[in-house]
Protein backbone atom coordinates (compact mmCIF):
# COMPACT_ATOMS: atom_id res chain seq x y z
CA UNK A 1 0.00 0.00 0.00
CA UNK A 2 0.65 3.61 -0.55
CA UNK A 3 0.80 6.05 1.94
CA UNK A 4 1.38 10.00 1.93
CA UNK A 5 0.68 12.02 5.35
CA UNK A 6 1.53 16.09 5.18
CA UNK A 7 3.17 15.77 2.21
CA UNK A 8 4.66 18.76 0.94
CA UNK A 9 6.77 18.96 -2.07
CA UNK A 10 7.36 22.14 -4.51
CA UNK A 11 10.09 23.04 -7.03
CA UNK A 12 12.13 26.05 -6.09
CA UNK A 13 10.02 28.58 -3.85
CA UNK A 14 6.81 27.71 -5.39
CA UNK A 15 4.64 24.71 -3.74
CA UNK A 16 3.14 22.40 -5.68
CA UNK A 17 1.92 20.18 -2.99
CA UNK A 18 0.75 21.37 1.02
CA UNK A 19 0.31 18.71 3.25
CA UNK A 20 -1.02 16.58 0.70
CA UNK A 21 -2.63 13.34 2.61
CA UNK A 22 -3.24 10.09 0.40
CA UNK A 23 -3.69 6.73 0.75
CA UNK A 24 -3.69 3.85 -2.35
CA UNK A 25 -5.07 0.17 -0.95
CA UNK A 26 -4.12 -2.97 -3.34
CA UNK A 27 -6.10 -4.67 -5.85
CA UNK A 28 -7.38 -1.28 -7.47
CA UNK A 29 -6.23 0.38 -10.24
CA UNK A 30 -6.45 4.28 -9.25
CA UNK A 31 -6.68 6.95 -11.51
CA UNK A 32 -4.85 10.37 -10.81
CA UNK A 33 -6.02 13.02 -12.72
CA UNK A 34 -5.54 17.00 -12.41
CA UNK A 35 -4.91 19.91 -14.98
CA UNK A 36 -2.11 20.55 -16.79
CA UNK A 37 1.13 21.28 -13.93
CA UNK A 38 -1.33 19.91 -11.25
CA UNK A 39 1.72 17.89 -9.84
CA UNK A 40 0.72 14.10 -11.26
CA UNK A 41 3.75 13.05 -12.50
CA UNK A 42 5.96 14.84 -9.65
CA UNK A 43 3.42 13.04 -7.07
CA UNK A 44 4.20 9.39 -9.05
CA UNK A 45 7.72 10.51 -9.10
CA UNK A 46 7.28 11.10 -5.36
CA UNK A 47 5.82 7.75 -4.30
CA UNK A 48 8.77 5.97 -6.90
CA UNK A 49 11.31 7.86 -5.02
CA UNK A 50 12.92 9.77 -7.78
CA UNK A 51 11.67 12.90 -5.93
CA UNK A 52 11.75 14.20 -2.14
CA UNK A 53 9.20 15.41 -0.29
CA UNK A 54 10.33 18.60 1.66
CA UNK A 55 8.09 17.51 4.28
CA UNK A 56 5.33 14.83 5.48
CA UNK A 57 6.40 11.47 5.15
CA UNK A 58 5.60 8.62 2.13
CA UNK A 59 5.77 5.12 2.64
CA UNK A 60 5.37 2.13 -0.01
CA UNK A 61 4.56 -1.20 1.76
CA UNK A 62 6.44 -0.03 5.00
CA UNK A 63 9.37 1.31 3.19
CA UNK A 64 10.47 4.99 2.34
CA UNK A 65 11.02 5.37 -1.13
CA UNK A 66 13.11 8.53 -0.55
CA UNK A 67 16.04 6.00 1.19
CA UNK A 68 16.41 4.09 -2.12
CA UNK A 69 17.24 0.99 -0.39
CA UNK A 70 16.94 -1.63 -3.52
CA UNK A 71 14.34 -3.44 -2.31
CA UNK A 72 12.11 -0.70 -1.83
CA UNK A 73 13.03 0.37 -5.34
CA UNK A 74 12.65 -3.09 -6.95
CA UNK A 75 9.03 -2.56 -5.68
CA UNK A 76 7.96 0.05 -7.45
CA UNK A 77 7.77 0.03 -11.22
CA UNK A 78 7.68 3.66 -12.92
CA UNK A 79 6.99 4.25 -16.76
CA UNK A 80 7.27 7.48 -17.96
CA UNK A 81 5.16 8.77 -20.37
CA UNK A 82 8.16 9.07 -23.05
CA UNK A 83 10.29 5.78 -21.86
CA UNK A 84 13.60 6.42 -22.81
CA UNK A 85 15.93 2.74 -23.69
CA UNK A 86 19.07 2.26 -24.84
CA UNK A 87 20.39 1.20 -28.38
CA UNK A 88 19.82 -2.59 -27.21
CA UNK A 89 17.60 -5.73 -28.63
CA UNK A 90 15.05 -6.42 -25.92
CA UNK A 91 16.97 -9.23 -24.63
CA UNK A 92 20.07 -7.39 -24.44
CA UNK A 93 18.52 -5.35 -22.21
CA UNK A 94 16.42 -8.07 -20.50
CA UNK A 95 19.79 -9.11 -19.68
CA UNK A 96 21.31 -6.53 -18.20
CA UNK A 97 18.18 -4.70 -16.28
CA UNK A 98 16.12 -7.66 -15.06
CA UNK A 99 19.15 -9.34 -12.67
CA UNK A 100 18.00 -6.31 -10.45
CA UNK A 101 14.55 -7.20 -10.08
CA UNK A 102 14.71 -10.93 -8.60
CA UNK A 103 10.65 -11.20 -8.75
CA UNK A 104 11.04 -10.37 -12.97
CA UNK A 105 8.86 -12.81 -14.39
CA UNK A 106 10.49 -13.66 -17.93
CA UNK A 107 7.86 -15.98 -18.98
CA UNK A 108 5.18 -13.06 -18.45
CA UNK A 109 7.09 -10.91 -20.07
CA UNK A 110 7.73 -13.15 -23.40
CA UNK A 111 3.91 -13.24 -23.12
CA UNK A 112 2.96 -9.69 -23.28
CA UNK A 113 5.92 -9.46 -25.68
CA UNK A 114 4.47 -11.56 -28.08
CA UNK A 115 0.95 -10.08 -27.09
CA UNK A 116 1.67 -6.55 -27.95
CA UNK A 117 3.47 -7.61 -31.17
CA UNK A 118 6.75 -5.90 -30.56
CA UNK A 119 9.79 -7.13 -32.55
CA UNK A 120 12.60 -9.08 -30.62
CA UNK A 121 15.42 -7.79 -33.66
CA UNK A 122 14.99 -4.42 -33.39
CA UNK A 123 17.00 -1.90 -30.43
CA UNK A 124 14.56 -0.83 -28.24
CA UNK A 125 15.66 2.31 -29.18
CA UNK A 126 14.19 2.57 -32.92
CA UNK A 127 11.24 1.88 -31.71
CA UNK A 128 8.35 3.92 -32.23
CA UNK A 129 7.07 6.18 -29.24
CA UNK A 130 3.73 3.88 -29.20
CA UNK A 131 6.10 0.96 -29.14
CA UNK A 132 8.54 2.03 -26.13
CA UNK A 133 5.34 2.52 -24.37
CA UNK A 134 4.41 -0.56 -24.78
CA UNK A 135 7.88 -2.43 -24.19
CA UNK A 136 8.13 -0.04 -21.03
CA UNK A 137 4.61 -1.70 -20.06
CA UNK A 138 5.19 -4.73 -20.79
CA UNK A 139 8.53 -4.96 -18.58
CA UNK A 140 6.34 -3.24 -15.87
CA UNK A 141 4.08 -6.03 -15.72
CA UNK A 142 6.51 -8.50 -15.44
CA UNK A 143 9.01 -6.63 -13.37
CA UNK A 144 6.73 -8.35 -10.37
CA UNK A 145 7.00 -4.93 -8.57
CA UNK A 146 3.69 -4.24 -6.25
CA UNK A 147 3.39 -0.58 -7.11
CA UNK A 148 3.21 0.13 -10.70
CA UNK A 149 3.44 3.72 -11.67
CA UNK A 150 1.78 4.54 -15.32
CA UNK A 151 2.59 8.18 -16.51
CA UNK A 152 -0.08 8.75 -19.15
CA UNK A 153 0.05 5.46 -20.78
CA UNK A 154 -2.29 5.99 -23.60
CA UNK A 155 -0.57 9.30 -24.97
CA UNK A 156 0.60 8.56 -28.83
CA UNK A 157 -1.56 5.09 -28.61
CA UNK A 158 -3.43 4.05 -31.70
CA UNK A 159 -6.62 2.66 -31.21
CA UNK A 160 -6.29 -1.00 -31.44
CA UNK A 161 -2.83 -0.13 -29.08
CA UNK A 162 -5.20 1.48 -26.63
CA UNK A 163 -7.61 -2.26 -26.28
CA UNK A 164 -3.89 -4.11 -25.97
CA UNK A 165 -3.12 -2.02 -23.16
CA UNK A 166 -6.43 -1.92 -21.20
CA UNK A 167 -6.59 -5.76 -21.55
CA UNK A 168 -2.86 -5.76 -20.21
CA UNK A 169 -3.50 -3.54 -17.15
CA UNK A 170 -7.02 -5.41 -16.19
CA UNK A 171 -4.62 -8.47 -16.12
CA UNK A 172 -1.95 -6.87 -14.33
CA UNK A 173 -4.08 -5.79 -11.41
CA UNK A 174 -4.00 -7.92 -8.63
CA UNK A 175 -5.11 -8.71 -4.52
CA UNK A 176 -1.37 -7.17 -3.69
CA UNK A 177 -0.76 -4.87 -6.20
CA UNK A 178 -1.25 -1.05 -6.56
CA UNK A 179 -1.86 0.33 -9.81
CA UNK A 180 -2.06 4.27 -10.49
CA UNK A 181 -2.42 5.51 -13.79
CA UNK A 182 -2.09 9.10 -14.88
CA UNK A 183 -3.92 10.36 -17.74
CA UNK A 184 -6.03 13.38 -19.33
CA UNK A 185 -7.12 10.28 -21.71
CA UNK A 186 -10.03 9.38 -19.16
CA UNK A 187 -12.14 8.06 -22.05
CA UNK A 188 -9.01 5.54 -22.94
CA UNK A 189 -9.68 3.51 -19.23
CA UNK A 190 -12.58 4.97 -17.79
CA UNK A 191 -13.72 1.17 -17.26
CA UNK A 192 -10.61 -0.10 -15.65
CA UNK A 193 -10.04 2.86 -13.09
CA UNK A 194 -11.70 2.67 -10.16
CA UNK A 195 -11.22 4.97 -7.28
CA UNK A 196 -10.55 8.01 -9.05
CA UNK A 197 -7.92 10.58 -7.28
CA UNK A 198 -8.41 14.72 -8.69
CA UNK A 199 -4.94 16.50 -7.24
CA UNK A 200 -5.62 20.50 -7.46
CA UNK A 201 -3.79 23.10 -6.42
CA UNK A 202 -1.34 20.74 -4.00
CA UNK A 203 -4.20 18.91 -2.46
CA UNK A 204 -6.19 15.41 -3.07
CA UNK A 205 -9.42 17.18 -4.17
CA UNK A 206 -11.56 14.33 -4.65
CA UNK A 207 -11.02 10.64 -3.98
CA UNK A 208 -13.85 8.69 -5.20
CA UNK A 209 -15.06 5.49 -6.17
CA UNK A 210 -17.00 4.33 -9.36
CA UNK A 211 -19.89 2.84 -7.04
CA UNK A 212 -19.71 5.88 -5.73
CA UNK A 213 -20.23 7.51 -8.30
CA UNK A 214 -23.03 5.58 -10.16
CA UNK A 215 -24.85 5.77 -6.90
CA UNK A 216 -24.89 9.20 -6.65
CA UNK A 217 -24.55 10.71 -10.20
CA UNK A 218 -25.80 10.52 -14.02
CA UNK A 219 -25.14 12.08 -16.79
CA UNK A 220 -27.60 13.59 -18.92
CA UNK A 221 -28.10 15.58 -22.01
CA UNK A 222 -31.06 18.01 -21.51
CA UNK A 223 -32.35 20.65 -23.63
CA UNK A 224 -32.99 22.73 -20.53
CA UNK A 225 -31.27 22.59 -16.71
CA UNK A 226 -33.70 24.63 -15.33
CA UNK A 227 -35.01 22.83 -12.43
CA UNK A 228 -33.12 20.01 -12.61
CA UNK A 229 -30.31 18.87 -9.59
CA UNK A 230 -27.57 20.14 -11.81
CA UNK A 231 -23.79 19.63 -10.39
CA UNK A 232 -22.35 20.91 -12.97
CA UNK A 233 -23.53 21.33 -16.58
CA UNK A 234 -21.51 22.32 -20.20
CA UNK A 235 -23.55 24.02 -22.81
CA UNK A 236 -23.12 23.13 -26.35
CA UNK A 237 -25.00 23.36 -29.50
CA UNK A 238 -28.17 22.07 -28.96
CA UNK A 239 -28.23 22.35 -25.21
CA UNK A 240 -26.31 20.76 -22.08
CA UNK A 241 -24.47 18.05 -20.91
CA UNK A 242 -25.18 17.83 -17.44
CA UNK A 243 -23.73 15.99 -14.96
CA UNK A 244 -26.90 15.36 -12.13
CA UNK A 245 -26.91 14.30 -8.85
CA UNK A 246 -29.27 11.52 -8.24
CA UNK A 247 -31.36 9.26 -5.67
CA UNK A 248 -30.07 6.32 -7.12
CA UNK A 249 -28.31 4.19 -9.94
CA UNK A 250 -30.34 3.96 -13.41
CA UNK A 251 -32.27 6.67 -12.44
CA UNK A 252 -29.72 8.21 -15.35
CA UNK A 253 -27.46 7.18 -17.93
CA UNK A 254 -23.63 6.53 -15.58
CA UNK A 255 -21.36 9.61 -15.50
CA UNK A 256 -19.13 9.91 -17.65
CA UNK A 257 -15.50 10.59 -15.83
CA UNK A 258 -14.73 13.30 -17.92
CA UNK A 259 -17.75 15.18 -16.91
CA UNK A 260 -17.05 14.43 -13.34
CA UNK A 261 -13.14 15.82 -13.78
CA UNK A 262 -14.40 19.10 -15.11
CA UNK A 263 -17.09 19.04 -11.73
CA UNK A 264 -14.06 18.15 -9.78
CA UNK A 265 -12.30 21.33 -10.78
CA UNK A 266 -14.75 23.91 -11.80
CA UNK A 267 -17.50 23.45 -8.60
CA UNK A 268 -16.26 21.18 -6.16
CA UNK A 269 -18.40 22.17 -3.19
CA UNK A 270 -21.37 21.05 -5.97
CA UNK A 271 -19.71 17.89 -6.47
CA UNK A 272 -19.00 16.89 -2.67
CA UNK A 273 -22.88 17.85 -2.06
CA UNK A 274 -24.10 15.92 -4.47
CA UNK A 275 -21.95 13.01 -3.06
CA UNK A 276 -22.81 13.28 0.43
CA UNK A 277 -26.79 12.98 -0.39
CA UNK A 278 -27.08 16.73 0.33
CA UNK A 279 -29.44 18.86 -1.75
CA UNK A 280 -28.16 21.30 -4.33
CA UNK A 281 -28.71 25.07 -4.32
CA UNK A 282 -29.52 26.32 -8.20
CA UNK A 283 -26.85 25.74 -10.23
CA UNK A 284 -25.53 29.25 -11.94
CA UNK A 285 -23.51 28.27 -14.95
CA UNK A 286 -21.75 32.14 -14.66
CA UNK A 287 -20.23 31.01 -11.27
CA UNK A 288 -19.17 27.49 -12.15
CA UNK A 289 -17.40 28.90 -15.23
CA UNK A 290 -15.93 31.89 -12.69
CA UNK A 291 -14.62 29.03 -10.57
CA UNK A 292 -12.52 27.50 -12.74
CA UNK A 293 -11.22 30.79 -13.80
CA UNK A 294 -10.22 29.02 -17.18
CA UNK A 295 -7.76 27.09 -15.86
CA UNK A 296 -9.30 24.14 -17.15
CA UNK B 1 20.57 -11.70 -7.43
CA UNK B 2 17.74 -13.15 -5.48
CA UNK B 3 15.42 -11.96 -2.98
CA UNK B 4 17.48 -12.06 0.31
CA UNK B 5 20.19 -10.12 -1.66
CA UNK B 6 17.86 -7.57 -1.96
CA UNK B 7 17.08 -6.46 1.18
CA UNK B 8 20.66 -5.94 2.00
CA UNK B 9 22.10 -2.60 2.04
CA UNK B 10 25.58 -3.34 0.25
CA UNK B 11 25.12 -6.28 -2.20
CA UNK B 12 29.00 -6.55 -3.89
CA UNK B 13 26.48 -9.04 -6.64
CA UNK B 14 24.42 -5.71 -7.58
CA UNK B 15 28.09 -3.58 -7.41
CA UNK B 16 29.69 -6.46 -10.24
CA UNK B 17 26.09 -6.12 -11.94
CA UNK B 18 26.28 -2.47 -12.37
CA UNK B 19 30.12 -2.88 -13.00
CA UNK B 20 29.35 -5.44 -15.68
CA UNK B 21 27.05 -3.25 -17.52
CA UNK B 22 29.46 -0.51 -17.74
CA UNK B 23 31.92 -2.36 -18.98
CA UNK B 24 29.09 -3.64 -21.95
CA UNK B 25 28.99 0.49 -22.33
CA UNK B 26 32.30 0.99 -22.58
CA UNK B 27 33.65 -1.86 -24.81
CA UNK B 28 32.54 -0.52 -28.11
CA UNK B 29 34.30 3.24 -27.47
CA UNK B 30 37.59 1.25 -26.09
CA UNK B 31 37.43 -1.23 -29.36
CA UNK B 32 36.59 1.79 -31.50
CA UNK B 33 39.88 3.54 -29.99
CA UNK B 34 42.21 0.37 -30.09
CA UNK B 35 41.20 0.35 -33.89
CA UNK B 36 42.25 3.68 -34.57
CA UNK B 37 45.67 2.96 -32.64
CA UNK B 38 46.21 -0.02 -34.43
CA UNK B 39 45.54 1.88 -37.69
CA UNK B 40 47.68 4.14 -37.33
CA UNK B 41 50.96 2.15 -36.33
CA UNK B 42 49.95 -0.29 -39.53
CA UNK B 43 50.04 2.80 -41.34
CA UNK B 44 53.26 4.14 -39.35
CA UNK B 45 54.80 0.63 -40.32
CA UNK B 46 53.48 0.35 -44.56
CA UNK B 47 55.41 3.94 -44.59
CA UNK B 48 58.68 3.81 -42.18
CA UNK B 49 58.90 -0.28 -41.67
CA UNK B 50 58.25 0.50 -37.84
CA UNK B 51 55.42 1.76 -35.25
CA UNK B 52 55.18 5.16 -34.71
CA UNK B 53 54.61 3.84 -30.65
CA UNK B 54 56.08 0.86 -30.05
CA UNK B 55 58.65 0.57 -27.36
CA UNK B 56 59.00 -1.28 -23.88
CA UNK B 57 58.60 1.54 -22.27
CA UNK B 58 56.32 4.17 -24.64
CA UNK B 59 54.57 6.34 -22.51
CA UNK B 60 52.27 7.06 -25.36
CA UNK B 61 50.38 3.98 -24.33
CA UNK B 62 49.96 5.10 -20.93
CA UNK B 63 49.18 8.35 -21.77
CA UNK B 64 46.44 7.38 -24.02
CA UNK B 65 44.82 4.76 -21.48
CA UNK B 66 45.13 7.59 -18.62
CA UNK B 67 43.25 10.06 -21.21
CA UNK B 68 40.53 7.21 -21.95
CA UNK B 69 40.05 6.57 -18.61
CA UNK B 70 39.25 10.47 -17.50
CA UNK B 71 37.05 10.88 -20.23
CA UNK B 72 35.05 7.70 -19.15
CA UNK B 73 35.26 8.92 -15.71
CA UNK B 74 33.65 12.49 -16.30
CA UNK B 75 31.17 10.52 -17.80
CA UNK B 76 30.24 8.26 -15.37
CA UNK B 77 26.91 9.27 -13.92
CA UNK B 78 25.82 11.24 -17.39
CA UNK B 79 22.62 9.00 -17.15
CA UNK B 80 21.39 10.37 -13.79
CA UNK B 81 20.82 13.90 -15.43
CA UNK B 82 18.38 14.95 -17.90
CA UNK B 83 15.56 12.51 -19.82
CA UNK B 84 17.40 9.13 -17.97
CA UNK B 85 17.46 10.89 -14.62
CA UNK B 86 14.31 8.96 -13.48
CA UNK B 87 15.88 5.47 -14.75
CA UNK B 88 19.20 5.64 -13.37
CA UNK B 89 17.57 6.56 -9.90
CA UNK B 90 14.97 4.26 -9.86
CA UNK B 91 17.13 1.22 -10.94
CA UNK B 92 16.79 -1.13 -8.12
CA UNK B 93 20.16 -0.60 -6.53
CA UNK B 94 21.02 1.82 -3.88
CA UNK B 95 23.56 5.15 -4.42
CA UNK B 96 26.68 3.45 -2.71
CA UNK B 97 26.59 0.62 -5.02
CA UNK B 98 25.81 2.92 -8.01
CA UNK B 99 28.72 4.79 -6.94
CA UNK B 100 31.13 1.94 -5.91
CA UNK B 101 30.30 0.48 -9.25
CA UNK B 102 31.82 3.37 -11.28
CA UNK B 103 34.87 3.06 -8.86
CA UNK B 104 35.20 -0.62 -9.66
CA UNK B 105 34.60 0.39 -13.40
CA UNK B 106 37.25 3.02 -13.85
CA UNK B 107 40.02 2.69 -10.96
CA UNK B 108 40.23 -1.00 -11.50
CA UNK B 109 38.27 -2.88 -14.43
CA UNK B 110 39.28 -0.27 -17.16
CA UNK B 111 43.02 0.34 -16.47
CA UNK B 112 43.40 -3.22 -16.66
CA UNK B 113 41.33 -4.59 -19.42
CA UNK B 114 42.98 -1.10 -21.57
CA UNK B 115 46.42 -1.84 -20.44
CA UNK B 116 46.07 -5.59 -21.35
CA UNK B 117 44.59 -4.56 -24.89
CA UNK B 118 47.72 -1.89 -25.41
CA UNK B 119 50.14 -5.05 -24.38
CA UNK B 120 48.52 -7.17 -26.83
CA UNK B 121 48.22 -4.38 -29.58
CA UNK B 122 52.29 -4.10 -29.02
CA UNK B 123 52.70 -7.70 -29.49
CA UNK B 124 51.00 -7.43 -32.74
CA UNK B 125 52.98 -4.51 -34.00
CA UNK B 126 56.15 -5.85 -32.84
CA UNK B 127 55.19 -8.86 -34.70
CA UNK B 128 53.93 -7.31 -38.24
CA UNK B 129 57.07 -4.76 -37.67
CA UNK B 130 59.42 -7.89 -37.71
CA UNK B 131 57.34 -9.55 -40.66
CA UNK B 132 57.77 -6.01 -42.44
CA UNK B 133 61.38 -5.95 -42.18
CA UNK B 134 61.43 -3.60 -39.49
CA UNK B 135 63.73 -3.46 -35.80
CA UNK B 136 60.72 -5.27 -34.33
CA UNK B 137 61.05 -2.79 -31.25
CA UNK B 138 60.62 -4.42 -27.76
CA UNK B 139 56.78 -4.65 -26.41
CA UNK B 140 55.14 -2.40 -24.26
CA UNK B 141 53.62 -3.67 -21.30
CA UNK B 142 52.88 -1.71 -17.49
CA UNK B 143 54.83 -3.44 -15.20
CA UNK B 144 57.01 -0.98 -14.10
CA UNK B 145 57.17 1.94 -11.17
CA UNK B 146 56.71 4.88 -13.73
CA UNK B 147 53.67 3.16 -14.61
CA UNK B 148 52.51 2.54 -10.84
CA UNK B 149 53.35 5.88 -10.25
CA UNK B 150 51.21 7.11 -13.36
CA UNK B 151 48.15 5.02 -12.41
CA UNK B 152 48.36 6.52 -8.60
CA UNK B 153 48.27 9.50 -10.52
CA UNK B 154 45.58 8.46 -12.35
CA UNK B 155 43.57 7.44 -9.60
CA UNK B 156 43.86 10.89 -7.47
CA UNK B 157 42.68 12.84 -11.23
CA UNK B 158 40.23 10.11 -11.80
CA UNK B 159 38.12 10.46 -8.86
CA UNK B 160 38.34 13.79 -8.86
CA UNK B 161 36.69 13.36 -12.59
CA UNK B 162 33.93 11.16 -11.30
CA UNK B 163 33.15 13.74 -8.75
CA UNK B 164 32.66 16.27 -11.62
CA UNK B 165 30.35 13.56 -13.42
CA UNK B 166 28.19 14.02 -10.72
CA UNK B 167 28.19 17.22 -10.24
CA UNK B 168 27.90 18.67 -13.92
CA UNK B 169 25.21 18.28 -16.30
CA UNK B 170 26.95 18.64 -19.23
CA UNK B 171 30.54 19.27 -20.44
CA UNK B 172 31.55 17.62 -16.86
CA UNK B 173 35.22 16.92 -18.49
CA UNK B 174 35.97 20.65 -19.22
CA UNK B 175 34.51 21.83 -16.51
CA UNK B 176 36.07 19.33 -14.38
CA UNK B 177 39.03 19.66 -16.03
CA UNK B 178 39.32 23.45 -15.77
CA UNK B 179 38.45 23.35 -11.86
CA UNK B 180 41.54 20.99 -11.64
CA UNK B 181 43.55 23.31 -13.42
CA UNK B 182 42.70 26.15 -11.70
CA UNK B 183 43.38 24.42 -8.34
CA UNK B 184 46.70 23.75 -9.43
CA UNK B 185 47.64 27.48 -10.42
CA UNK B 186 45.73 28.46 -6.61
CA UNK B 187 47.88 26.25 -5.27
CA UNK B 188 50.81 27.37 -6.73
CA UNK B 189 50.29 30.44 -6.07
CA UNK B 190 49.80 29.89 -2.11
CA UNK B 191 53.15 27.95 -2.84
CA UNK B 192 54.79 30.87 -4.01
CA UNK B 193 53.27 33.33 -1.58
CA UNK B 194 54.35 31.28 1.46
CA UNK B 195 57.93 30.78 -0.31
CA UNK B 196 58.12 34.80 0.01
CA UNK B 197 56.69 35.15 2.85
CA UNK B 198 59.28 32.58 4.58
CA UNK B 199 62.54 33.81 2.97
CA UNK B 200 61.50 37.56 3.62
CA UNK B 201 60.72 36.93 7.04
CA UNK B 202 63.99 34.89 8.19
CA UNK B 203 66.09 35.56 5.60
CA UNK B 204 66.95 32.00 4.79
CA UNK B 205 66.01 29.04 2.61
CA UNK B 206 65.36 27.11 5.99
CA UNK B 207 63.27 27.59 9.02
CA UNK B 208 62.37 26.13 12.45
CA UNK B 209 59.00 26.72 14.45
CA UNK B 210 59.47 27.56 18.11
CA UNK B 211 56.34 27.31 20.60
CA UNK B 212 56.77 29.19 23.91
CA UNK B 213 54.46 30.46 26.16
CA UNK B 214 51.20 30.69 23.40
CA UNK B 215 52.97 32.72 20.84
CA UNK B 216 54.12 30.40 17.68
CA UNK B 217 57.60 31.72 16.22
CA UNK B 218 59.22 31.19 13.02
CA UNK B 219 62.87 31.25 12.64
CA UNK B 220 65.79 31.29 9.77
CA UNK B 221 68.23 29.17 9.73
CA UNK B 222 69.92 26.48 8.11
CA UNK B 223 71.23 24.10 10.35
CA UNK B 224 70.90 20.45 10.64
CA UNK B 225 67.79 20.66 12.92
CA UNK B 226 66.02 23.61 10.32
CA UNK B 227 63.58 22.10 8.14
CA UNK B 228 63.31 22.94 4.13
CA UNK B 229 60.85 25.42 3.38
CA UNK B 230 60.49 23.53 0.12
CA UNK B 231 60.34 19.97 1.64
CA UNK B 232 57.60 21.03 3.89
CA UNK B 233 55.42 22.80 1.27
CA UNK B 234 56.15 19.71 -0.97
CA UNK B 235 54.70 17.64 1.69
CA UNK B 236 51.56 19.68 2.35
CA UNK B 237 50.96 19.78 -1.25
CA UNK B 238 51.35 15.85 -1.34
CA UNK B 239 48.53 15.62 1.51
CA UNK B 240 46.27 18.07 -0.17
CA UNK B 241 47.25 16.33 -3.84
CA UNK B 242 46.71 13.21 -2.68
CA UNK B 243 44.46 12.60 0.56
CA UNK B 244 42.31 15.92 1.26
CA UNK B 245 41.39 16.47 -2.62
CA UNK B 246 40.79 12.62 -3.17
CA UNK B 247 39.00 12.45 -0.04
CA UNK B 248 36.62 15.84 -0.47
CA UNK B 249 36.12 14.00 -4.14
CA UNK B 250 35.23 10.92 -3.15
CA UNK B 251 32.39 12.78 -0.20
CA UNK B 252 31.40 15.24 -2.28
CA UNK B 253 30.25 13.04 -5.62
CA UNK B 254 28.82 9.93 -3.40
CA UNK B 255 26.36 13.14 -1.96
CA UNK B 256 25.71 14.16 -5.14
CA UNK B 257 24.71 10.66 -6.43
CA UNK B 258 23.04 9.45 -3.14
CA UNK B 259 20.77 13.12 -3.24
CA UNK B 260 19.64 13.55 -6.90
CA UNK B 261 16.85 14.04 -7.80
CA UNK B 262 14.77 13.50 -11.02
CA UNK B 263 14.25 16.96 -11.25
CA UNK B 264 15.77 17.68 -14.77
CA UNK B 265 12.00 16.47 -16.69
CA UNK B 266 8.91 18.35 -16.90
CA UNK B 267 6.83 18.66 -13.59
Amino acid sequence: MVRMESMTFGYGKRPLFEDLDLRLEPGAIHGLLGLNGAGKTSLLKIAAGALRPERGSVEVYGRAPGKREAAALADVCFVPEDPCFPALKPAAWLGRYAAFRPAFDRGRFDELFAELGLDADKPISKFSYGQRKKFALAAAVASGSRLLLLDEPTNGLDIPSKAQLRRVLAAASGPDRVVVVSTHQIRDLELLLDPIIVIDRGRVAFTVTMAELSDRLGAARLPSIEGRPVVYAERDAVGWTALLATAGPGEAAPPDLELVFNAAIAAPDRLAAALRGDALPEYRPEAAALAAGGRA
Amino acid sequence: MNRDTLSSRFSAGRVMLLARNRAYDDAPGLGIGLAIVAGLNLLSILIADRAFMNSEGDPSYAGLIIISGLILSSQAFKGMHGRTGADWILLPATPLEKYAAAFVSYLVVFPLVAAAAAMGLSFVLALVERAAGGPGTGIWHPISLAALRSYGEYAVVAVAFLAGSAAFRKRAFLKTAGLSVAFVLLCSLVVYLGLSLVHEATGSRGFSVSYDSGSLTVLGGDGPGALSVERTLRVLVDVVRLALVPAFSIAFGYLRVAEKEARDEVQ
